[in-house]
């Protein structure tokens, strides 16, 4: 009987047959084979020659393809009845599934803790990737984005001054729009602009964009509710007053009432009737920021502040960006040739306003970004590489776990072996019970990086909430979030499966009386991992604490100008359909009003809100005219009151302030900063020399120099600024400047009292402080050394734990080696010292090959480092004790308990 | 007599099987020499290709497997057809009467 099972199984090798069924087959076989020799015994023959009959009669067919197209057979044939059984594999996956969930379920502590350490790990990777997945990998939810690109023009051909773009003034687009064969479809787009909108309540400031008519088909978008704009709508000046709204807007500003399509709101006076809703998600063709609402580009004149209302038939005024649809077969190359050619038509057809225009042409997945685009890239990856460490670390104190628990599961292993589980089966079991703990920690895991992302983005500045891009759960996030998960599941479970799985049976065996041999290697293998998982937990601190050091030098930065006691009221009086005599008195009576406020010290108007510069290109010098023809002159523009300077504490280098005096029937006059005067009238006397703006019709003259503020962001390089005075220059949305004597909050309420009391249909929800202008400014980058703080803090955390574990487990296996220590002599004291110095070896280890690293990152971020070293020591020290303290109390206490071993008790349980 | 060809044999074996599960459930070695004694020894199955094409009937639904264990005796598997199977052995006996019908037209055999 037994040589038949043997003979079976020599021509069964290879089959890839379940135990099970092999087990099965081969009785079966045998059975048979058995009878057969019975008969030939019972029929007369010699053992010898019944024997090899048997063999024979099993060799007379090759058993084993035969066998394997019966037992496949039904994969390829839809079995008729009760074949429930679809694949070998399937099977062995769900039966693996099931033991695995089996296996955990019995030791709900390490589970538990496995879990939580994966969750946290999976958690901040998704919500990181959430976050980058709406802003920089699906930022805008419109059609074939790809073939969509943005046109701009910036100023000459020069290479050097590349960067500024520029927006198209409305007849220029109308000229590319007319001429391009590129574009298939030819958009343009404002930027969005702050107006006023009341309907039947108090007014408010929301943002509005001037598109052309065919500015969502182009993008190939479909209203939520309504319709978009019909191409007549957009045909003749200020003739269709209709508006689509944006999702969110109606959302928030009209509480989604269903009966929207048909209303009419009053934007900046001017009643409109919103046609329809847009899409959900669509904010406009910036990543980061959108409007509320579009109107068509003929209504510009009802829209548009005062300087720029004849944009539709000035050729100078800059307008729109344009964003066409390529033809299919042209390629972005090819747009921008032609683009070009017409720019060089229009330049020669209209050289005054025209000149030295060249046309950008870019992908719209890049210009959706403007200027912050590089910043956004950059601290995403930085965040990503961030987060995948911090995995890492989780994934190492798993495995660490699993090899502890490798020790422990030794037997059950050596009997599954015995039993005749092969290696790859063996490693294919465990591998699945590490995916499962992977994929509970990616369940746990993605609803932390959700409520994660949910946090972050209800940090958002209030002020501006609704415009900023809204949070999207892809399906590519659950993808993402899949996908780490089984990752990290093989990531932690393949070496300490391929260590259970590699020793023989026999050794596996023998092992029983050699453990202390094989804990070493094993405890080596996790030295290892934590050294690495302090090291990279360094890195992580040091980037954190050199990111914090750089933030809050940034708020002591000096913008220049007064932050602490100083209030802002933004009113827009033009928009509240006040004439241009009625504003200008508006303007008189409300500075006149509010400085007689107790604890008011000066009052102003300026058209521009601090860090927000505008900035205009093509300023002409006298008699440098020349200059204007190989470099753009770009500077900083700002409208301003009388006292402005005195408000904002700007102090004067040489010349006079604005006065009464300087009136529509004087000479126009300006006032450029210390940079400007440098660096265009350097070793001259600035005052007396004379400008001219791009749109300007005049040269200006030049009757006092101040010093340079920080104009557009904190810290940045000096940028040149002219100042006009607002008695030259007429604009109907300005903004009250009021510096305070004390805390500027109390006197907020006062102020906007008097301003109530002037006019209650005057919008006045937007009110800042100074210092919340800085703190605004800053909030990007508040966030996000934030994140790095927390996962530095995670890692930190994750990586002690970890150091605990392995050193507590360290202690237990070596009971009895301590025991021996102690009987022979040495002291508690010894003892501990001996535990501790193991542990603190692969701590310093792992400090000194995370500081390289961080020395080496440091350097590499230094640039986007504000007033600190990479080698700061306040942070590259602090980091590092931060984590000696955590990794010593991590270390100290399973040595304390060390000292605990009674060697009697050790010695005996060995 | 020399055997018979192993072509028609491979067509005909499903239809042995069948036949002799009709009337009660038997065991492998059973199958085999049933088949062989009746066929006058014309029809001999060696245990390589019998077994596989039971597994391969019993997957398809045909007939049934089932360990069963007598008093003095080794366990066997016994196989019983199913219904499905009763199904189909009525069908391909039709089919094979039809076809031997048909060559003996044809070839001028004699039916059997």
């Amino acid at each position: 009987m037994r040589e038949w099972k043997h003979e079976i199984r020599k021509r069964l090798a290879g089959s890839n047959l379940r135990p099970e069924r092999e087990a099965e087959i081969i009785e079966e076989l045998s059975a048979h084979l058995q009878d057969q020799y019975s008969q030939l015994r019972a029929g007369g023959a010699t053992h010898e020659e019944a024997l090899r009959a048997v063999i024979a009669e099993l060799d007379a067919t090759d058993l084993l393809p035969e066998l394997q197209v019966s037992e496949e057979i039904v994969g390829r044939n839809p079995a008729p009845v009760g074949a429930a059984s679809t694949g070998q594999w399937i099977f062995d996956f769900l039966q693996d599934l099931r033991y695995a969930a089996r296996t955990l379920r019995k030791s709900p502590g390490f589970t538990a803790i496995a879990t939580l350490t994966l969750a946290l790990g999976i958690g901040a990777n998704t919500a990181i990737f959430t976050i980058i997945d709406t802003l920089v990998l699906n930022p805008l939810p419109v059609a074939r984005i790809w073939e969509l690109a943005a046109v701009n023009t910036t100023q000459q051909k020069m290479a050097a001054q590349s960067g500024e773009l520029q927006l198209l003034s409305f007849l220029n687009f109308k000229g590319f729009r007319e001429t391009t064969h590129s574009f298939s479809h030819l958009l343009g787009h404002s930027n969005p602009m702050a107006i006023t909108m009341a309907d039947e309540r108090e007014p408010r400031r929301i943002f509005v964009e001037v598109v052309t008519a065919n500015y969502f088909d182009t993008l190939g978008l479909n209203p939520f509710m309504g319709r978009f704009f019909f191409a007549s709508e957009d045909a003749m000046p200020g003739t269709a007053a209709v508006a689509v709204l944006g999702y969110s807007a109606w959302q928030s500003r009209f509480g989604g009432a269903p009966d929207i399509v048909g209303r009419t709101i009053k934007l900046n006076n001017t009643p409109f009737t919103i046609i329809g809703i847009g899409p959900k998600g669509f904010k406009g063709l910036y990543a980061v920021f959108g409007p509320d609402i579009w109107v068509t580009s003929m209504m510009a004149e009802q829209i548009l502040p005062a300087p720029q209302r004849k944009a539709l038939s000035d050729r100078a005024i800059p307008l729109l960006t344009a964003v066409g649809r390529l033809k299919p077969g042209i390629t972005l190359a090819q747009a921008r040739a032609e683009m070009n050619i017409i720019a060089a038509a229009l330049e020669k057809e209209y050289p005054d306003v025209n000149q030295g225009q060249a046309v950008a042409l870019r992908p719209l997945t890049e210009a959706a970004y403007g200027p912050e685009r590089q910043g956004l890239l950059f601290g995403s990856a930085l965040l990503m590489a961030i987060v995948g460490f911090v995995l890492l670390i989780a994934c190492s104190n798993v495995a660490n776990l699993l090899l502890s628990r490798a020790a422990a599961r030794r037997q059950e292993i050596a009997v599954r072996m015995a039993l005749g589980a092969g290696r790859g089966r063996l490693l294919r079991q465990l591998l699945t019970e590490s995916v499962l703990l992977g994929l509970l920690g990616g369940v746990l895991g993605f609803l932390f990086g959700y409520a994660g992302c949910q946090f972050l983005w209800s940090l958002r500045p209030a002020e501006y909430a609704q415009n900023l891009a809204d949070l999207r759960i892809n399906p590519s996030v659950f993808g993402f979030a899949f996908v780490v998960s089984v990752l990290t599941g093989l990531v932690f479970g393949i070496v300490p499966a391929l260590r259970s799985s590699r020793s023989s049976v026999s050794e596996m065996l023998k092992e029983e009386t050699r453990t202390v041999g094989r804990s070493r290697s094993r405890i080596s293998l996790a030295n290892t991992l934590l050294a690495g998982q302090v090291a990279v937990s360094l890195v992580l601190l040091v980037v954190a604490a050199l990111f914090l050091r750089s933030i809050r030098h940034e708020y002591t930065i000096d913008p220049g100008f007064e932050t602490k006691h100083l209030a802002l009221f933004m009113l827009y009086p033009g928009q509240a359909g006040y004439d241009q005599p009625r504003t200008e008195q508006f303007y008189k009576q409300v500075r006149g009003r509010i400085a007689g406020v107790p604890g008011i010290s000066f009052v102003s108007w300026a058209s521009n809100l601090p860090l927000w510069g505008r900035k205009e290109t093509g300023v002409t010098i006298e008699g440098q005219e020349q200059r204007k023809k190989s470099e753009a002159i770009s500077t900083v523009v700002n409208t301003v009151d009388l006292d402005y300077f005195a408000t904002l504490g700007i102090s004067f280098v040489a010349g006079r302030d604005f006065t009464q005096g300087d009136r529509d029937i004087s000479i126009p006059v300006a006032i450029v900063n210390d940079t400007m005067a440098a660096k265009y009238w350097p070793g001259q006397d600035a005052i007396g020399k004379r400008l001219q703006l791009p749109q300007g019709k005049q040269f200006l003259q030049i009757i006092g120099v101040v010093k340079t503020t920080n104009y557009q962001s904190l810290g940045e390089a000096p940028q040149a600024c002219v100042y006009l005075p607002l008695r030259q220059n007429y604009s109907d949305s300005m903004i009250l400047y009021a510096k305070t004597e004390r805390d500027p909050s109390a006197t907020v309420a006062a102020v906007q009292n008097e301003i109530r009391n002037f006019d209650p249909a005057l919008p006045l929800e937007d009110v800042r402080t100074g210092t919340k202008v800085i703190d605004q400014a800053l909030w990007g980058a508040k966030v996000g050394v934030g994140l790095l703080g927390v996962f530095g803090l995670l890692a930190l955390g994750l990586a002690s734990v970890g150091l605990y574990g392995i050193m507590a487990y360290s202690v237990s296996q070596r009971r009895r080696e301590i025991g021996v220590r102690m009987a022979l002599g040495a002291g508690q004291s010894d003892v501990s010292f001996f535990i501790l110095r193991q542990g603190m070896v692969v701590v310093f280890s792992g400090i000194a090959v995370g500081g390289g690293l961080a020395f080496l990152l440091g350097h590499a971020l230094s640039r986007f480092l504000y007033g600190v070293s990479p080698n700061d020591p306040l942070s590259v020290g602090g980091a590092a004790l931060a984590l000696l303290v955590a990794a010593f109390v991590a270390c100290y206490l399973p040595a304390r308990s060390a000292t605990r071993v009674d060697p009697l008790v050790a010695l005996r349980d060995a | 007599m020399a055997p018979v060809e192993d072509e028609w044999k491979k067509g005909s074996a499903e239809l042995l099987i069948l036949s002799l599960l009709e009337a009660q459930p038997r065991h492998g070695y059973d199958i085999g020499g049933l088949i062989e004694l009746r066929s006058g020894g014309m029809l001999h199955f060696h245990v390589a290709s019998l077994y596989p094409l039971l597994y391969r009937l019993e997957k398809r639904g045909w007939i049934q497997g089932r360990w069963i264990e007598k008093a003095d005796q080794r366990r066997r598997r016994y196989y019983r057809l199913t219904t499905e199977g009763r199904r189909v052995l009525a069908v391909q006996r039709k089919k094979w009467q039809a076809f031997v019908g048909a060559v003996g037209r044809v070839a001028g055999v004699e039916h059997a």
